[in-house]
């Protein structure tokens, strides 16, 4: 038992970084799509990105997952070291994206309990043929180039990696000086030999008897300590390796050939890579330089490090690169402690309430000058605690809009469409609750977008608008609620199909005209289920299933979706949605006993009304006409049936509410104010009541139940 | 069964009406004084409405209006006890909590059947323990919460929203 809980432990911690490596990885590779290579630290970052995948895939046994990681690695590993030119691009991103997303959905079945039994042989020869094209390219009329070919040809993914790497190995001689004053030098010496063990894939050094001989120590100190060393690892890693410190005083680093390895230690030492005086940054800004500097001079037949990047090049990678901001330091915690912590920090503030207001101080003639002052610090501190946790929950839009910019590039890419993404205030922070509901909507839209949105690429020429499709995701805080909407420059909506489409499905009212239906209304209708004005059905879209799924996902979390098109020039799907699920701001209200609450955003105003502004008809049913308005009331005491309720309008209050462009009155007996309210959802064990979408408990303990606008008004 | 376990014929037992019932030490919670109720419009009448157990908001119910005897006046000896079934928390109001008891097995009998007019009344109790000269009913606590109203509550559900339809 204890073994399976421990394994189980594994496989989420395994699960969660991967993913979290993954997302990482999709975001570098997005951001660079539309360049025409990886800069060296993407290429850097992706390839470390796969070898810990790899690792850690093959600790838990998951063959397919570590052989492709271990492919694309390769392939990375070819980028990184030989820097080959003419590397298709686009292709390239492609087959990351592919190799990211067959992870993703092996992990998502692992995650399901399934087994990853996804098959990794397609695409592992898809990477192959790749990588033997990216070599056979840069290797063409090249001297040097055609060793590495050689040498790479052996190598199939099914070889562990170390066996791989042979073909890639670095040769180094390296050369340390040691202090004079050193005592046991061989000792010292043996240190960095440990050091480098991890590391090396053959290792000789002279002198050689560095454990079993003292007088060695001698040696060391006056003819140095020379390493021969055939690695995979590039210089910088060796440099961060074997520093200059308090023993070495010197060290000299000089990658060879694998002829000049073989030939042993004569001439080592005959060029000084790093100098002691130099600081720290010196030498590794000098380090760079210099790696560049020399490759020309380095270049030698058999040699391995070929093609630096030209200078050119490298100054604009340096240029565009974005200056990258501190990383900041994340934990994850598990979901129920937060909302643990949640709830306890719900009790500290009643408890609070409960101290502060409690009747003991009540009895008069007390001093409470001191207390009161504690008090007022005590509850400062509850309320940014309060706004701390708030803030824990809430999660930044930067995945999501990521992944619509994945959507873009592969939708655009199959439709043969060219479309530029643009993400606007993608930093914008949405409870966590949210972001898991916006994601397939969104999809959709932006799916859309690009789908019928963007005409092809001749209409638009024809058009006479630039050949570039642009379809900007955009996001925003406004009064409360997160306004993200997807626009693009495309054709925009077709009034005139749609009306004829919606005639054709019967949801015209025969009794208007078409000119009678606003845009507004006209555009609601590509909303309903199995509407769908494009012609030919894609992979994407046209089957008429979207839109609907889309309104009822949003609608689920209190959302809204709003359109506005203008024919030829574009479309703006807007989604408004509240900032979060679980705080609304609300109106605190009682009726009877009982005590209601109504989010802030939908209240439009109180009224008190005299008796003569009523309208009583027939059937019961009341309105009320307030400054030549008429409104429907709905009298909350009674449509729940509640004792003891006011029943005279003009000892209540009139609460005039606004949803969806209905305004509907409820008269209720007395407001109590305004407060941030945490929902909480009526226990599963109370079968559903009519209106009613949560319940909350209010500053005093007392338990309050949420009305939901939609329902209380209907 | 060697298994030890401190809880194992454990009963909580309680008042209600005139009978005393037991309910497995197992499926308690705690028991807390009577709290303010926080009433739900249109629940069943045994239903009492939420309350707010450290911010926890659970549902609570009368034991006594459940079993369809009188109500009676909440007093400062009403308890309610927090049951735990299948992660569903719900408080019951009773009226007295007598004690915790042990109940072998062998002191436990099933309950009585006397045909079908019977069985409605004592569908909430599975069996009986006898405690000494006194018998306590012992309760199962998940057909307390759910039995057969959950597939008529269904029902009512559909009910009330064709209700609310109709209202328009």
């Amino acid at each position: 038992m204890g073994i399976e809980f421990n394994t189980q432990d594994m496989l989420d911690a395994y699960l969660f970084e991967n993913t979290q490596l993954l997302e990482a990885l999709q975001e570098i590779v997005l951001d660079q799509k539309d360049e025409e290579y990886f800069d060296e630290d993407s290429i850097n970052e992706i390839f470390r990105t796969m070898h810990t995948i790899k690792g850690s895939s093959a600790i838990m046994m998951y063959d397919d997952i570590t052989e492709v990681a271990h492919k694309l690695e390769d392939v990375f590993y070819f980028l990184r070291e030989s820097h080959p030119k003419n590397v298709p691009h686009v292709e390239l991103v492609e087959y990351v994206l592919k190799v990211s997303d067959f992870i993703t959905d092996e992990l998502d079945k692992i995650q399901n309990g399934e087994d990853a039994d996804g098959d990794s042989t397609e695409l592992i020869e898809e990477l192959d043929q790749f990588l033997n094209k990216i070599k056979g390219k840069k290797s063409s009329g090249k001297a040097e180039g055609k060793e590495q070919e050689k040498e790479a040809s052996p190598m199939q993914f099914y070889i562990p990696p170390t066996a791989a790497a042979i073909t890639n190995s670095h040769f180094y001689r390296i050369y340390l000086a040691y202090y004079p004053e050193i005592e046991l030098a061989n000792v010292h010496a043996y240190k960095t030999v440990y050091a480098l063990k991890s590391i090396a894939e053959e290792i000789i050094y002279e002198p050689d008897d560095i454990i079993s001989n003292e007088g060695s120590a001698e040696k060391i100190l006056q003819e140095g300590f020379k390493i021969l060393l055939k690695t995979q690892k590039g210089e910088e890693e060796l440099q961060k390796i074997i520093k200059p410190g308090y023993d070495i005083k010197k060290v000299e680093i000089y990658e060879c050939s694998e002829a000049e390895y073989k030939k042993g230690f004569d001439g080592i030492g005959s060029e000084i890579l790093i100098d002691l005086d130099s600081s720290v940054e010196e030498i590794e800004k000098r380090a760079g330089q210099d790696g560049k500097k020399e490759a020309p001079k380095e270049v030698k037949p058999g040699d391995f490090v070929v093609q630096s990047k030209e200078p050119g090049k490298a100054k604009k990678l340096a240029k565009d690169k974005k200056q990258k901001g501190e990383k900041t330091a994340f934990i994850s915690v598990d979901i129920h402690k937060m909302d643990m912590l949640m709830d306890l920090i719900g009790e500290l503030v009643i408890s609070e309430s409960v101290v502060l207001q409690n009747p003991d101080l009540k009895v008069p003639g007390l001093k409470l000058d001191n207390f009161n002052k504690a008090a007022a610090q005590m509850s400062k501190i509850s309320t940014d605690l309060q706004n701390v946790i708030m803030s824990m929950r809430m999660v930044p839009l930067t995945n999501t809009f990521q992944k619509m910019n994945r959507i873009v590039f592969d939708v655009s890419r199959k439709l043969g469409k060219d479309i530029d993404f643009e993400m606007v205030g993608e930093g914008t922070e949405v409870d966590k609750n949210i972001i898991e509901h916006i994601s397939d909507p969104l999809m959709h839209l932006v799916r859309n977008s690009v789908d019928h949105g963007i005409e092809s690429k001749e209409e638009r020429i024809a058009a006479g608008k630039p050949e570039r499709g642009k379809v900007t995701l955009s996001a925003k805080t406004e009064s409360g609620k997160v306004w993200i909407s997807v626009t693009d420059n495309g054709a925009g909506l077709d009034r005139e199909k749609i009306l004829a489409k919606a005639r054709k499905q019967g949801l015209l009212d025969p009794a208007r005209s078409d000119a009678s239906y606003s845009d507004k209304e006209v555009f609601q209708f590509i909303t309903m289920p199995g509407f769908s004005t494009n012609e030919k059905v894609t992979e994407y879209s046209g089957r008429g299933v979207g839109m609907d799924v889309v309104v009822s996902n949003i609608q689920e979390i209190g959302g809204t979706l709003e359109i506005e098109s203008t024919a030829g020039v574009g479309s703006t799907m807007s989604l408004k949605i509240p900032l979060t699920l679980a705080i609304v701001d609300g109106i605190v209200m009682e009726v009877g006993n009982s005590s209601f609450v109504i989010e802030t955003g939908v209240v439009k105003e109180f009224v008190s009304v005299t008796e003569d502004m009523m309208i009583h008809e027939p059937g019961g049913s009341e309105s009320v006409m307030i400054r030549g308005e008429c409104y429907p009331v709905r009298r909350i005491g009674d449509w729940y049936g509640i004792k003891e309720c006011v029943t005279d309008v003009e000892d209540g209050m009139m609460v005039i509410v606004e949803v969806d462009d209905r305004k509907v009155c409820l008269f209720v007996d007395r407001l109590v104010g305004k407060q941030e309210i945490v929902v909480k959802p009526i226990p599963s064990y109370v079968k559903k009541v009519k209106g009613l979408s949560g319940c909350t408990q209010l500053g005093d303990g007392s338990i309050a139940l949420i009305l939901d606008p939609g329902g209380a008004t209907e | 069964m060697v298994e030890h376990n401190s809880q194992k014929d454990k009963y909580v037992t309680f008042k209600s009406g005139n009978e005393f019932f037991g309910l497995k030490i197992e499926y308690v919670n705690e028991i807390i004084v009577f709290q303010e109720i926080t009433e739900i419009p249109e629940s069943e009448d045994y239903v009492k409405g939420l309350i707010n157990l450290r911010g926890k908001i659970i549902p609570v119910i009368d034991v006594r209006l459940r079993f369809k005897q009188e109500p009676f006046e909440y007093n400062d000896r009403t308890c309610i006890i927090v049951i735990n079934v299948r992660d569903l928390v719900v408080g019951l109001i009773v009226e007295k909590i007598a004690e915790v008891v042990e109940i072998t097995e062998e002191n436990i009998l099933p309950s009585p059947k006397m045909g079908k007019a019977d069985a409605s009344d004592n569908k909430y109790v599975y069996a009986i323990g006898k405690v000494g000269d006194d018998v306590k009913l012992l309760l199962d606590p998940e057909r307390l919460l759910n039995d057969e109203e959950l597939s008529s509550l269904d029902n009512k559900l559909e009910l009330d929203e064709d209700d609310e339809e109709g209202d328009e």
